[in-house]
């Protein structure tokens, strides 16, 4: 059992996580290392896709628990078992080609299938809609968040005010038509920032090293469900 | 002291209310506000400027339909100019629910401007590939691995003029991706890095910070960062190609010069109402000192 | 040589040797007993306090292990923390609800879930429900677990791996409803806003170091320190070679420049 739990899934994740970065250093003269590290990468697409299945399944049986059971909220799993159906339906009748749904694109007279209707009508617009309450929630945490607490909350506002009357054609207005706040601006996000987020960037790096380095050596083991060394 | 207080701790719905209208009158009634360039979006733009008709663009669209708003008049505004030049497009999308369909879309507004263009010969679209990183290694092997037929018409690529002469990114110029999430950096991080081929970025403005760290290093030879980037790009065409202005002036195109106004009026409803917090803020400690 | 190595990579070769050895080194030093000081990173001493004001007011946990999938570094990161969170809803038995976007890691977070349980010796507690999956679709997801958020109102969020723009929504969504929030993510773009609407966030490297601190196992704190170290080595690196460079010595161009 150890072996089946512990042992063999130690070995695949230091055997895959191996393979690239010694394809990476080797010479591409030595092809069937790359060749193996193509062929990960495949099978990881593979498995991801069948990983879906078990997903599709999980909602299903857990929605379809919740409307019998009805319990709180029964009505949105039937909402969202209602959508899986109805897109999946569509979606699997068109790729076969079946009576109306011909196809998941356009048909040959530039027509919409009712997949592309479905796609285009009802999830991008739902999608664009979900993006764009950003907008709202990025104002009201703004409204919440930029205030001059302390020295170094008054910096953050003073250069939120900036980069944000910058990048709009007020800061030009203002200044009688200078365009100081918008280079200001340009200034601000190319080097302050830039040497902010190069400094986070190699930080989060090595720390993404080190992790990857416990994973492959199997010290990291939570991702099998193992806190603790056995 | 109570209305201080009640301004400290204003309802987060009047905000949106305030927001609401910001965005929704300037698009109704356009204000027409001016755009200024800045020094990544010029360089873009001058990168493809120095193009002719041999040069080959790869471009990307990395990005779906929430963010369409935001990337599409980006990706419209580097192909018009990549068609007005005469430079060749490579069309990919790797953004897996709905880089094809934006792709089309794009396609859609920009070719009817266009209309001496031939397929496969001037432009090309070669539709979805999923893996991400793996498929963007491997169109550095060869592009006619990763996308045997082009998304069209069902060709092998070895049987379309254009793909006949290129195999990889060493017969390409530049590469444009307009993404959102992290496929732009892969591009930046990836494929400029193991392929030396320059990469342009168009993001949402959100991620734009982060970009600034790969223009600075060398890694990117031009960014679009958000509807401002985009508002930048369309003002440099139609400074460089007159006729553009009628094509941006068209009633009912959504552009994002006119987006611009929306952002405008946005941001500083955002600037009023961080004032009135710090006013209540400052209000509220003297009183408390005080007190 | 040629044939075997890629020449044009060896320093890269020769930089993952370094940052290998030395993080192995101090995995054997730190298992030898030696004693190593790693700093308090306050969002990972606050889970217990979190997690006991969900108990307290008879309300969930809600871990949301962000959006992507096993090949994400952050995601196993994340997988680490849930297990230590898993364990202390356990022990307080507090109801755990953990919805997940990308269906290999809604594997791998279950079998996470279920084991911590049995670790802290509350099997009968474990419930499959615990640990679901929404979809695949970025923004669908970001509506199932605000939609969640606001009807259940869990009293504790865990905001803890890779997220791009559904960040602030899900992080302000939380907020308004009252929710104690801990976030963690090394995409930069979205740690503004965590840091805006939650209580607590770890940042970038911190994430990474999570499981490793929460552990509290010599080989895992030691591979921190290990990490450090480098990152001493990187920083005095780039400081040389940026003096260097602008005195334009082509040794340390090329030293730099990864074929």
């Amino acid at each position: 059992m150890q072996f089946l739990r512990l042992t063999i899934p130690l070995l695949l994740t230091a055997v895959a996580g191996l393979i690239p970065i010694i394809a990476f250093m080797w010479s591409t003269e030595t092809r069937w290392i790359h060749a193996t590290k193509d062929r990960l990468e495949v099978y990881m697409v593979i498995i991801a896709a069948f990983a879906l299945l078990l997903g599709v399944v999980n909602v299903i049986q857990s929605n379809v628990k919740k409307i019998e059971r009805r319990q709180k909220g029964w009505q949105y799993g039937a909402f969202l078992l209602a959508g899986l159906i109805s897109m999946g339906a569509v979606g699997i009748l068109s790729a076969a080609r079946i009576g109306p749904f011909q196809g998941i694109g356009f048909l040959d007279d530039g027509t919409r299938t009712p997949f592309q209707y479905m796609a285009e009508y009802i999830f991008n617009p739902l999608q664009a809609a979900m993006f764009a309450l950003l907008a709202f929630f990025m104002a009201s945490a703004a409204f919440r968040a930029f205030r001059a607490r302390n020295f170094e909350a008054t910096i953050l506002l003073v250069a939120a005010g900036i980069v944000m009357i910058g990048r709009i054609p007020l800061g030009e207005t203002l200044l009688g038509g200078s365009p100081l706040l918008g280079e200001f601006t340009e200034w601000l996000m190319t080097w302050p920032n830039g040497a902010a987020q190069r400094g986070i960037m190699i930080g989060a790096a090595l720390g993404a090293a080190s992790l990857s380095l416990r994973v492959i050596v199997g010290i990291e083991r939570s991702f099998l469900g193992i806190e603790r060394n056995e | 002291m109570e209305w201080l207080n009640r301004l400290m701790s204003l309802d987060r719905r009047w905000i949106f209310l305030f927001i609401a209208i910001g965005t929704a009158l300037p698009i109704i009634f356009p204000i027409g506000f001016g755009v200024t360039t800045t020094p990544p979006v010029q360089s873009l733009y001058d990168r493809i400027e120095a193009m002719d008709s041999t040069s080959v663009v790869l471009m990307s669209y990395d990005f779906g339909p929430s963010t369409s708003p935001e990337n599409n008049p980006m990706a419209d505004a580097v192909l018009r100019h990549c068609f007005a030049k005469g430079v060749r497009v490579i069309i990919v999308a790797l953004f897996p629910i709905g880089g094809v369909i934006m792709a089309d879309q794009s396609l859609d507004r920009v070719l009817p401007d266009f209309p001496d263009l031939e397929y496969g010969v001037d432009w090309i679209h070669l539709g979805y590939k999923s893996g991400g990183q793996a498929s963007m290694k491997q169109i550095g092997e060869d592009l006619h691995n990763v996308f045997p037929v082009d998304h069209r018409t069902n060709t092998p690529l070895s049987e379309i003029p254009l793909t006949q002469e290129v195999h990889a990114y060493r017969d390409m110029e530049l590469v444009v991706s307009v993404a959102t999430g992290i496929i732009g950096e892969w591009w930046a991080n990836l494929v400029n890095a193991q392929f030396g081929i320059p990469v342009a970025v168009g993001c949402t403005a959100v991620s734009a910070p982060k970009y600034y760290a790969y223009l600075l290093s060398g890694q990117m030879v031009g960014l679009l960062g958000g509807l401002k980037g985009a508002s930048e790009y369309e003002q440099l065409l139609m400074d460089g190609y007159p006729w553009m202005a009628e094509v941006y002036g068209r009633t009912g195109l959504y552009t994002a010069i006119k987006g611009m106004d929306a952002q405008t009026i946005d941001h500083s409803i955002i600037l009023v109402f961080i004032l009135i917090g710090n006013i209540a803020f400052f209000g509220t400690r003297s009183r408390r000192k005080q007190g | 040589m040629d044939a075997i190595l890629n020449l044009q990579r060896i320093n890269a070769l020769v930089l993952v040797f370094l940052f290998c050895t030395l993080v192995l080194s101090y995995i054997s030093i730190a298992r030898r007993g030696g004693s190593l000081y790693v700093r308090r990173i306050s969002g990972l001493n606050a889970i217990d306090e979190a997690v006991g004001r969900a108990t307290e007011l008879g309300k969930k946990v809600l871990y949301v292990p962000g959006i992507m999938g096993l090949d994400e570094n952050q995601t196993i990161a994340s997988l680490a923390l849930l297990g230590h969170v898993a364990r202390t809803t356990a022990q307080y038995n507090t109801d755990l609800d953990v919805p997940n976007k990308d269906p290999l890691t809604f594997a791998a977070a279950r079998e996470t879930v279920k084991e911590a349980y049995m670790e802290a010796g509350r099997p009968d507690l474990y419930r499959e429900e615990m640990v679901h999956y929404v979809t695949y679709d970025q923004f669908a997801y970001t509506a199932s677990v605000s939609g969640q958020m606001v009807r259940e109102k869990p009293a504790t969020n865990f905001l803890i791996g890779s997220f791009y723009a559904e960040s602030l929504l899900l992080a302000e969504t939380g907020q308004a409803t009252g929710a104690i929030q801990i976030a963690g993510t090394a995409e930069i773009a979205q740690l503004p806003f965590f840091v805006c609407a939650c209580d607590y966030t770890l940042i970038g490297e911190e994430l990474y170091a999570a499981g490793a601190y929460l552990s509290k196992e010599p080989a895992q704190l030691g591979s921190i320190k290990g990490q450090d170290i480098t990152k001493a080595i990187v920083g005095i690196y780039i400081v040389v070679a940026t003096i260097g460079l602008a005195f334009g010595s082509e040794l340390l161009r090329r030293l730099l420049t990864i074929e």
